[in-house]
């Protein structure tokens, strides 16, 4: 058994690197009880024991907890808030391990600007004020030279992003993006057209529940992740489609390895079958959908006959699941699901799921799709000015067919940087998001950076993307911030709002992002646009809400009152028909299949595989792998792939490969296993990292997105990363 | 036991409820400050494919009460308190590593910074002050359930009464351990049997089978 201890590394001797933690802690030591706000944003966190509120941050669900801080302030503990109801009052493994995010000796401490190559990682310590200086002088003359468009933007999600696209805008670039490209933008596009919203699966309440990919035991989302074993135990049935027997499909009813990329085959002949038995939700559909005749012509075809030939499970079961999901609508549904980012139609196979939905004739009800509650926080307006020497649009708008616009897309933006078209990029500043570890193909991700004049990264780690950066500038973790309030949907759970006061005060010389662009705004005769303090921002956003002050600091979380179920009758929706949309007029006008046309997907040759990926439990995408304890449990990756083909191979348990695809290799251990299909191989994401400054999983595994092709849907933009294929070699 | 003030503390886990997510392991570790390269408690599972749900199944020390570990201990450091908790004395402790080898299943181990034996002990810091184990707590699923055997009314004697329960044991020993798992846990029997120092003689009820 491994005895590696980090012999100099206790808690202690962490702060003693120097801030002013100790000194406070030394004056003060009487109990506190549970405190959540400071009175103003210049007192500094209580020190000495004490309890305090915070939201996580490891990764995107915001669970509440409450941390607790000993007597020399330091936090010891994370606990759940068992007030927080959207995570059930829980805490996973990683909100758990937030306390190695904090204490992490690789953190970031100080403004380093680039001395040598790109990725050499050879650095040069400034002052804050050295480093702003530097910045902003960086981005005038580049918005001097190419215009304010001339600079990229890509903040993460953060509670504090919200600041850095109102630098953008004020700032005077159109170029700003998220990381949701990267994620699930497919899915909000489908189930968007259709509906007119967004809806939120109430998965507590459910019956019947189909997930496609969506591997929520592994994939933790709350309150869904939580729910779904519940629903479990109330007697809801669990189907998986997942070419992968993970957690999800081990504790689920049934279980198919459906072969990748033919989710809309099955889900098609789902519909085939609803229509064609005449079992979906004749009143529903008639009174609040469009499309039925063209949607019933569409689907005479993909009968589930034809599906279990693509699909390759059998015709019997398709058929049975769909008259088993008929019989349990309303309380039914097709798991809309988060992560989309696998093939190049998903926007289309999304759509196949929103159709089986309205099918169901489950929206806006109990165990179905649900409205998200209005949460009426106030934002603080301003008047972006104008920049006559800007160019018309957007750098990547015109790739794809229809982008959302506040999200933008990666892939296509580092095309439009690396092709200089429309127009010259060559400023980027990112905050919180690591796209040099999340973007497939990460060779074109380091040629886009290569092509920059300035590359500036606030973050809390020198991931991937801070490696890369002539800028770093070190943020401080959640639990060291005060942010603006943010709001929180939850389903069943009720929705929420939610804020971050400092349990602890920042180490070394981190500064939040909203304290980073209030300089640079300063510096860049921006000042106006942010003349406030975090208080009195967030005083502003809770004028509607004059009780939730009080609740916040009580208990850690306050709730919007609504109703769940109900809220959408009598309301027209958001379509050109102002109904749901089966057939979908506006990709019609756009030249777009209206209806989902199957289309198989791309053969995988032979000795070759399909790289998936996906998630588990205890790792976030990129962001958690360096962390000392959750490193524990995942030192490294594997590569997973099913007996057979490893047998041709000649491989044993744990050996060495080698998996190449046009885009790049990477070399990791063979983890052998019946748990993939023989077709697909698997990998987890955050290894085979370029920063040695993430000092413990260095070296450590294959990065996914060195050998991820780039591929991406082609109406929202969004990257399609189950496209690649790899062949296999032992080395 | 009577029903007296004493306590009688046990854990009971549905196995069918667990996802895996090692909550409960990295509560543990930051809890209890568990060295790296350690762990005070773990998630077994059994295969599933095939047609059957894998089953997960959480454990650590037992607190049990007919423990090997105590019998093996040559000062006295380890013992069963009267709560039912088997704590550890680490000012008397040597750090022989006897107990690691006794207990069935495997739940000890040696603690490299204290130099002492160290194992689960359902958070007693957090029992004083009227909170659950880390575990418990922090469980996604609620798959555990702490509570007073003694108290008819916590919940592990409520679950106690309304659910068929079963404990994981040695084919071979039976040390009597005070985790409960709801019955259809599997696997019932890969804890080992305890390697005992020779000058260490377990009463005859000890040894389910003749010797």
């Amino acid at each position: 058994m491994p005895q590696t201890i980090e012999k100099g590394f206790t808690r202690r001797g962490f702060l003693k690197v120097g801030t002013a933690a100790g000194v406070a802690a030394a004056i003060c030591g009487h109990t506190r009880v549970l405190q959540a706000l400071v009175k103003t944003a210049e007192q500094p966190p209580p020190a000495g024991i004490h309890k305090a509120y915070s939201i996580c941050d490891i990764c995107i669900n915001k669970c509440g907890l409450i941390a607790r801080v000993d007597e020399a302030g330091v936090v010891k503990k994370l606990d759940p808030n068992h007030k927080f109801r959207k995570s059930r009052g829980m805490l996973c493994a990683r909100g758990n391990a937030g306390i190695g995010q904090l204490y992490d000796p690789d953190r970031l401490k100080y403004p380093l600007l680039r001395k040598g190559e790109r990725g050499a990682g050879q650095w040069q310590r400034l002052s804050w004020d050295q480093a702003l200086d530097h910045a902003a002088e960086k981005l005038q003359k580049i918005g001097e030279k190419y215009t304010r468009c001339g600079v990229l933007f890509m903040a993460g999600s953060d509670m504090q992003s919200g600041f850095v696209q109102r630098f953008a805008n004020v700032f005077g670039s159109f170029n700003v993006i998220s990381h949701e490209s990267n994620c699930l933008l497919s899915l909000n596009r489908a189930f968007l057209d259709t509906f007119g919203m967004i809806p939120l699966p109430d998965v507590l309440n459910s019956k019947y529940i189909i997930l496609a990919g969506a591997n929520r035991f592994e994939a933790l989302i709350t309150p869904d992740s939580i729910d779904l074993m519940t629903a479990i135990r109330s007697g809801c049935k669990l189907v998986v489609l997942d070419p992968r027997f993970t957690k999800t499909a081990a504790l689920a009813h049934e279980w198919h390895a459906i072969r990748p990329g033919t989710d809309m085959a099955f889900l098609l002949a789902v519909a085939h079958v609803l229509i064609g038995e005449g079992i979906y939700d004749r009143k529903f559909v008639e009174e609040k959908t469009y499309g039925l005749e063209q949607l019933s012509a569409h689907v005479k075809p993909y009968s589930p006959e034809w599906a279990e030939k693509e699909c390759q499970i059998p015709a019997v079961d398709i058929r049975r699941i769909a008259r088993e999901l008929a019989k349990a609508a309303p309380a039914a549904m097709v798991y809309p699901g988060r992560r989309s980012s696998d093939y190049e139609n998903s926007t289309q196979i999304r759509r196949s799921f929103a159709i089986v939905n309205a099918l169901l004739g489950n929206f806006d009800r109990p165990g179905g799709l649900t409205i998200p509650q209005p949460i009426p926080l106030k934002g603080v307006a301003y008047d972006a000015p104008w920049y006559d020497d800007n160019p018309e649009g957007r750098i990547e708008g015109e790739r794809s067919q229809m982008m959302f616009e506040e999200e933008g897309s990666f892939k296509h933006a580092r095309d439009a940087v690396i092709e200089g078209k429309p127009y010259p990029v060559k400023g980027f500043f990112t905050y919180k998001t690591n796209p040099m570890a999340t973007g497939a193909n990460r060779r074109k991700t380091v040629e886009m950076i290569q092509k920059l004049d300035f590359m500036l990264t606030v973050d809390i780690a020198m991931t991937d993307t801070a490696w890369m950066a002539d800028l770093v500038l070190p943020a401080p973790s959640y639990l060291e911030r005060q942010d603006p309030v943010s709001p929180v949907q939850a389903v069943s759970a009720g929705a929420c709002i939610v804020t971050r006061d400092p349990v602890v005060p920042a180490l070394f010389e981190s500064r939040p992002v909203f304290w980073i662009v209030q300089e640079l705004a300063r510096r860049l005769d921006l000042a106006n646009f942010f003349d406030f303090s975090m208080e009195q921002y967030r005083q502003e956003q809770l004028k509607n809400l004059p009780e939730a002050e009080a609740a916040l600091k009580q208990d850690g979380v306050y709730y919007i009152q609504g109703n769940l179920y109900g809220s959408y009758e009598g309301k027209p929706f958001k379509t050109l028909s102002k109904k749901i949309e089966l057939y979908n007029q506006r990709y019609k006008e756009a030249g777009i299949d209206p209806m989902p046309v199957y289309r198989p997907p791309r053969e995988v040759p032979a000795d070759h595989f399909r790289l998936v990926v996906g998630r588990n439990a205890y790792i976030t995408q990129a962001s958690t792998t360096n962390n000392a304890l959750l490193h524990e449990l995942v030192p490294e990756n594997t590569l997973w792939m099913h007996p057979q083909p490893a047998a041709k191979l000649g491989l044993q348990q744990g050996d060495l490969v080698e998996v190449a695809s046009k885009a790049g290799k990477g070399t990791l251990k063979v983890r052998i296993t019946e748990e993939t299909r023989p077709d697909t191989v698997y990998m987890d994401s955050g290894f085979g990292v370029l920063s040695r400054g993430l000092s413990r999983v260095y070296s450590k595994g294959a990065s996914i997105v060195e050998i991820l092709e780039e591929y991406n849907d082609a109406i929202s933009g969004n990257m399609a990363m189950h496209e690649t294929i790899v062949s296999v070699r032992r080395v | 036991m009577s029903a007296s003030t004493e306590k009688r503390y046990a854990i009971v886990i549905d196995t069918f409820k667990c996802i895996d997510c090692k909550a409960c392991m990295i509560a543990c570790k930051v809890e209890n400050a568990v060295p790296e390269g350690f762990w005070r408690n773990w998630v077994h599972h059994t295969g599933g494919m095939n047609g059957r749900r894998t089953l997960y199944q959480p454990g650590q020390c037992m607190q049990c009460d007919e423990p090997s570990c105590v019998a093996a201990c040559p000062v006295g450091a380890t013992y069963k308190q009267k709560d039912g908790l088997v704590v550890i004395d680490t000012m008397k402790c040597i750090g022989c590593g006897n107990c690691v080898t006794a207990c069935p299943y495997g739940a000890r181990y040696r603690n490299p910074v204290r130099r002492t034996a160290d194992k689960c002990d359902f958070c007693a810091h957090r029992l004083k002050r009227g909170e659950e184990p880390a575990c418990v707590e922090t469980c996604p699923t609620r798959a555990r359930v702490f509570g007073d055997l003694n108290d008819p009314k916590s919940p592990v004697s409520i679950i106690m009464k309304s659910e068929k329960l079963v404990r994981v044991v040695n084919p071979v020993v039976n040390t009597e351990p005070a985790i409960y798992y709801l019955a259809g846990a599997l696997p019932l029997d890969w804890p080992v049997e305890p390697t005992l120092p020779g000058n260490v003689h377990m009463n005859s009820a000890f040894w389910k089978t003749a010797r």
